[in-house]
């Protein structure tokens, strides 16, 4: 038996993985008044509840692990200036794709790491948060091109914008920030 | 909070409107709207259109709660962020129902009065006054009958069942702004000051924007036999967990006295 991952190291992945749900839901918030489209504003609203769910759930797991309630960890800070630099994008369709083809894989790499990285057993109420999440952002992505006759379809190539967003995304290779500054 | 793009109606001051697809006529006021008070199809048509981004509105308004103000307590972001999918599956119903009548996005004018002055107020407990105890609890008055109306005067069921769908849900985003109004100001005096300045300026507002009498409309009809008023809805309210108390105090509009929790600390 090997335990990867000891209960301080899994409260900080919690907590940034709890950050990053929190920043998605703020920043698909901030969107829906700002993109005129109706439909792609429901398609928002839509994912804003699932990403709140995602947060909540792993705010409460937090305090199991020893960390305060809803504890909230920055992730690294490239990952960080690739979040600000996604939520930047105006455009609807660059929106819609930061979203859900730029930021949602992001966040599942995020999970599948703990995933791999914890301990099953004893890590069980957060292998089940983790599993949950990962089917209900395959629930979002696959919402991108199925929900509403109305919703743009992604470009063919990359805007600037959306092109730079995924770039400084992928270039990160471990969001969670364990050093210490970081708590 | 981000600074915020104002506009000025009639001497108030108003955040500027949301963004909406060039196929909708933005109105500032009931003069610049369309609408009939008999059941025709396009009076049908038209009602549902304007309800619709009315709830368009309101997830708006939610939305930006949920940036404007992350010191928030978390359960009420939580509250809001439901609230948010919840006004948007609104907003989908509708949209759907103005589809099957012949409708379409942009058929009449729409206004965004309810998030240029709840979204204005610049604290979470306000604009929760404001748009869920204020707007919303309205709305709630108004939906009491609304069904009813559909079915009889409308000779339209399928809508009538889903206004009743939409006005259960209202029920419980009323419900979660008393508790949350209630509890903060418990917690703190202070907040009562917040929510009495909300309630003033959007007082100020909605006297300001009140058509005169005589108004009419751009297919003239006069404003006030289209306006949606109704009586206070007691059951709903109650549901909502407004006290017997507050409900009186409600036909007097401004209930803040209630508010204050014997013993609450500063």
């Amino acid at each position: 038996m090997s335990i990867k991952l000891n209960v301080k190291q899994r409260a900080n992945t919690v907590g940034t993985l709890r950050f990053v749900s929190v920043f998605l839901m703020e920043t698909l918030a901030r969107w829906i008044p700002t993109t005129p489209e109706m439909e792609v504003k429901m398609l928002l609203s839509r994912q804003v509840w699932r990403m709140a769910q995602q947060a909540d759930r792993l705010g409460r797991r937090g305090r199991e692990l020893r960390a305060p309630l809803h504890y909230s960890r920055p992730p690294q800070q490239d990952f960080q200036s690739a979040l600000k630099q996604l939520a930047a994008v105006t455009d609807t369709i660059d929106r819609i794709d930061a979203f859900h083809d730029v930021a949602l894989p992001a966040l599942a790499a995020g999970y599948k790491r703990y995933l791999a990285e914890t301990d099953r057993l004893t890590d069980e109420p957060t292998v089940m948060i983790c599993e949950q999440a990962l089917a209900e952002i395959e629930t979002m992505r696959r919402e991108r091109n199925e929900w509403g006759s109305e919703i743009p379809k992604a470009r063919a190539t990359d805007s600037s914008a959306l092109k730079a967003a995924r770039q400084a995304v992928a270039g990160v290779k471990d969001i969670v920030d364990h050093s210490e500054q970081a708590a | 909070m981000e600074p915020f793009e104002t506009k000025v109606v009639r001497g108030v001051t108003l955040r500027k409107d949301p963004a909406r697809e060039p196929c909708f006529t933005v109105a500032d006021t009931d003069d610049q709207m369309i609408s009939w008070p008999d059941w025709s199809d396009q009076s049908k048509r038209e009602r549902i259109h304007r309800h619709m981004n009315n709830e368009m509105t309101t997830t708006e308004v939610a939305a930006q709660c949920l940036c404007d103000f992350p010191d928030a307590p978390w359960e009420l972001r939580m509250e809001l962020a439901r609230q948010v999918w919840d006004e948007s599956r609104h907003v989908m119903g509708l949209y759907r129902r103005l589809k099957e009548l012949g409708g379409h996005k942009g058929e009449f004018p729409v206004a965004n009065f309810e998030w240029t002055v709840s979204s204005y107020v610049d604290s979470a407990i306000g604009r929760i006054t404001v748009m869920n105890r204020t707007f919303e609890a309205g709305t709630m008055d108004v939906m009491a009958s609304l069904p009813d109306g559909w079915r009889e005067e409308g000779k339209d069921p399928q809508t009538a069942e889903l206004l009743d769908a939409i006005a259960a849900d209202e029920i419980h985003h009323v419900r979660f702004a008393n508790h949350w109004v209630h509890r903060l100001c418990a917690e703190n005096k202070r907040n009562l000051l917040k929510v009495a300045q909300a309630v003033r300026y959007l007082d100020v507002a909605q006297k300001a924007l009140s058509p005169a009498p005589g108004t009419t409309n751009l297919v003239g009809v006069a404003v006030e036999n289209v306006a949606m008023s109704a009586p206070i809805n007691v059951a709903d309210r109650q549901l909502a967990d407004f006290t017997d108390d507050e409900i009186s105090v409600l036909l007097k509009k401004h209930d803040l006295e209630s508010l204050v929790a014997p013993g609450a600390g500063a």
